[in-house]
């Protein structure tokens, strides 16, 4: 076994069946942004890959021309992980597609404890058309429940193929189930890969770009600062907590008060993450972090609240 | 033209009705030529009268219906389990009754390593050692410096030393699932489920997967067999790629391998069109003693591990309900694939929520298709009411019950899983018989030892570890549980027209008893000792 440098970016994408996964697989391969991501399917259900993307397959191995490639798991969540981590080349980012029954939790629990692995978050993507449906099937109502409920990132899907009365209850019943994300309404599974993977490896932030990408522009904003300013790791992690639902992600590099160590930290739903940085690769002692949330919320005037308030 | 073989036994126990008692039996070809006396057998000529078994009692070789290639290769591991069991080399490990003997043992493995091997254990049950938690200072005791993991007896859980949690860079509490932190506020050692399990068995190489691979374990597997009289075993569940077929093909087909193997696809493993393709395909590898084309489909958890998936009320102790597997739906659509495709399905079920579900699927694709040539098996089918046997014998389903839970864990069903009025219906073999479903009973070894004359003693007396008996009425007699581990299991495995019986033109496979299980008291059924077995008219003597 040969130990990664550095641990690879895991994201768990859960959904039943229908509930456009494979649409928005595709769309992420297409717009991978230079990242090598590897695809595992968690599924006895094939998924299919837009020919035009394909390169070569060699058994169950999809590669991509783009770097990404895409490979069957079977049942075994040991043999993934392993073929996962030993993958040539080392692939940028993971997404597991967890099948309709996995519990995304479990899977995740996987990055958590393996020091290769680092947990991305858990993205739950459900059909706003046939949702209610789904939560009334007795056998699967505690399936859903468990998927919405973990999720970090949730995509009400479809969204273009209901009335806004259907909507709106759908969006209830995600906020009953979860009120610590808030949901983004997509189409055809179009979410910009930032929100699904952050941007850039964790321990990469020299490079912010705040720009809008693509056509994402339009419905999602960027915050970003740069400080010269130290960061206490508590108080930074409870100012970080505390953000609300409206900032979807927030990653960043920060040094502490004695200026020697550094540390990466993100969030997601709920879930934040600060771990070390053993070999910093920026020289300056500065900070800088940035965060992506739908436009109408306003997150910059959240942020900027938050950051000056307790630092 | 070659020779025929008569053996004499002292008695030959048939399970074919029409002459139930045999005390000669004549073999051509590895076939049964003919059972009954020495003067019946006499007008098919001359033979050579063998009768290295004139005091020993002949049954049809046992068929064990659900067990695993694992139960040989888990052998590699120091086994520190609660129950006495022999290794496949006849080696009898004495179960570790305390805390104190676990370690002892531990220390006498330990001494015997190499410098850079890790130490694994398994079989481990903390359930009968509840006096305190196994810890990683137990364990560093054993050794501060050499990585140690003890596997428990579910698969499921692991005690790890502290080198092991130091490779995993588990030294802190970093609030994951499944690592347990003891009173210290640091990991104690104790790791639960898969992913906590992972980064310690990937550095240590301990891979399950490939214990039920290797040449070594296909033939400990088959050891393990012929020592508890069993000649035909069916493996539920495997990948079979093509190299691993071709593995198993040359170890079966050698003389000196004592099973006909089966082994059973993982359906999902792979998309339904590919299950049912390669299902179709592998059929076509079959060869007298190695049987391929039927699939597994798991459809929820253990009972044990709260993860069957159960009906109202749920659980005893108000744990959550279990997992799918597969969702019911994804299942309608697979159980109807392969049925129309005429593919045998094993389908594991324990919880009754999954029996009904398994149920609803094949419903609807017998209602669309009957396909009577097939016999589709509920596996383990722990929690079946007596509606869903009467669904069962309506739908020609066959039921295969884990008869060994009751010993194992029917006092924690009992008191914690699911309650009296569940834990003394489980494993109804009774309402099997009430409603003519075709069955068998099984070990699911290694999750408990493979040994069909304990299984039968399981049905017939259906006592718990703390000698509780768990529903009278679902109890059956010698000779039904005989016949279970027999023509039950062959019919299952649609094997019924070539093994399980002595009856003229099946395969001349028996298991060689020293004591007659007729007639020892059913309470020591499972204490009936095990000559060996013959397989094709081989005689294969327990070394």
């Amino acid at each position: 076994m040969t130990p990664r440098e550095t641990p690879l970016p895991m994201t768990v994408l859960s959904g039943f069946l229908g509930s456009g996964k494979t649409t928005l697989v595709n769309y992420l391969l297409r717009h991978n942004e230079g990242q090598k991501i590897l695809v595992l399917v968690n599924d006895f259900g094939a998924l299919p890959i837009d020919e035009d993307l394909i390169e070569s397959q060699d058994g169950e191995i999809l590669s991509l021309a783009n770097g990404c490639a895409c490979c069957s798991m079977g049942g075994d969540l040991f043999e993934a992980f392993d073929a996962a981590l030993k993958f040539e080349p080392a692939p940028d980012q993971l997404l597991i597609e967890a099948s309709g029954v996995a519990e995304p939790r479990r899977i995740a629990n996987f990055a958590r404890a393996e020091p290769d692995l680092q947990l991305n978050g858990i993205v739950t993507i459900v059909d706003a058309a046939n949702m209610e449906d789904g939560l009334q099937d007795p056998r699967l109502l505690d399936v859903m429940k468990e998927q919405i409920s973990s999720a970090h990132i949730l995509l009400l899907n479809k969204c273009d193929l209901v009335s806004q009365v259907q909507k709106n209850r759908a969006r209830n019943k995600l906020k009953d189930l979860n009120d610590e994300v808030k949901p983004i309404d997509i189409n055809h599974g179009r979410v910009p890969p930032d929100i699904i993977f952050g941007k850039g490896k964790a321990a990469d932030m020299t490079a912010i770009e705040t720009k809008s990408q693509h056509n994402h522009g339009d419905i999602f904003d960027h915050w970003a600062l740069k400080s010269q300013k130290l960061f206490e790791k508590h108080a930074l992690w409870e100012t970080v907590s505390s953000l609300p639902s409206t900032v979807l992600r927030f990653k960043g590099i920060f040094r502490s008060p004695d200026a020697t160590t550094a540390w990466s930290i993100h969030k997601v739903g709920a879930h934040v993450d600060i771990a070390r940085i053993e070999e910093p690769s920026f020289a300056e002692p500065y900070s800088e972090f940035v965060a992506i949330g739908l436009k109408e919320d306003k997150i910059s005037e959240v942020l900027e609240a938050a950051f000056q308030k307790d630092q | 033209m070659s020779g025929t073989t008569v053996f004499k036994a002292k008695k030959i126990i048939t399970m074919n009705p029409v002459q139930p008692e045999a005390t000669h039996v004549a073999i051509r070809d590895g076939r049964i030529l003919a059972a009954g006396t020495e003067q019946e057998l006499a007008g098919w000529g001359d033979h050579n009268l063998d009768t290295s078994f004139e005091d020993k009692i002949l049954m049809p070789g046992f068929v064990e219906g659900h067990c695993h290639l694992m139960a040989g290769g888990i052998w590699q591991f120091t086994y520190v389990g609660y129950q006495d069991r022999i290794d496949p080399d006849g080696k009898h490990w004495p179960g570790v009754k305390s805390l104190e003997e676990v370690l002892e043992r531990l220390k006498e493995a330990e001494a015997k390593l190499g410098p850079e091997e890790p130490l694994v254990a398994w079989g481990f049950d903390p359930i009968f050692l509840m006096a305190r938690r196994l810890d990683k200072n137990d364990l560093d005791a054993v050794s501060s410096d050499r990585p140690i993991a003890v596997v428990h007896s579910n698969f499921h859980l692991m005690t790890v030393n502290s080198a092991s949690l130091k490779l995993a860079n588990y030294v802190a509490d970093m609030g994951v699932d499944g690592i347990a932190i003891g009173e210290d506020g640091t990991p104690n050692g104790e790791l639960q489920e898969m992913a906590a399990m992972f980064p310690i068995m990937r550095r240590l190489g301990i891979n399950l997967r490939e214990l039920g691979r290797s040449r070594s374990s296909i033939i400990d597997f088959g050891k393990v067999c012929n020592r508890v009289g069993v000649t035909t075993a069916a493996d539920l569940i495997n990948d079979l790629p093509d190299e691993d077929v071709a593995e198993m093909t040359s170890i079966t087909s050698e003389d000196s391998y004592p099973i006909r193997l089966l082994s059973m696809l993982n359906a999902l493993a792979q998309p339904v069109d590919e299950t049912r393709d390669r299902a179709l395909e592998l059929a076509h590898h079959s060869t007298d003693k190695l049987r391929l084309g039927g699939v597994k489909i798991v459809t929820d958890g253990s009972i044990q591990g709260f993860t069957a998936r159960i009906r109202w009320p749920g659980h005893f102790n108000g744990a959550p309900n279990g997992i799918w597997n597969i969702l019911p739906d994804q299942l309608n659509e697979l159980v109807s694939v392969l049925n129309d495709a005429g593919v045998q399905m094993h389908i594991h079920t324990n919880g009754d929520e999954a029996i009904e579900a398994a149920l609803d699927a094949l419903e609807i694709a017998k209602a669309k298709n009957n396909r009577p040539d097939l016999r589709h098996v509920l596996q383990h089918c722990q929690m079946a009411d007596r509606a869903q046997f009467r669904k069962m014998n309506r739908l020609g389903v066959c039921a295969n019950l884990f008869a060994n839970h009751l010993y194992y864990f029917g006092d924690k069903h009992y008191e914690l899983t699911i309650g009296p009025d569940r834990a003394t219906r489980m494993d109804a073999c009774q309402s099997a018989l009430d409603f003519g479903v075709t069955f068998t009973i099984h070990s699911d070894a290694p999750v408990t030892p493979m040994a069909p004359l304990f299984t039968a003693w399981c049905a017939v007396n259906r006592q718990t570890e703390s000698g509780r008996v768990l529903g009278e009425y679902e109890k059956i007699t010698v000779d039904e549980a005989l016949e279970a581990i027999t023509l039950g299991a062959a019919s299952t495995l649609q094997m019924d027209h070539e093994v399980g019986s002595v009856e003229v033109g099946k395969w001349a496979d028996f298991a060689v008893l020293e004591d007659d299980p007729q007639k020892i008291a059913p309470e020591s059924l499972k204490d009936v000792k095990v000559w060996g077995t013959v397989l094709a008219g081989e005689k294969f003597q327990t070394p």
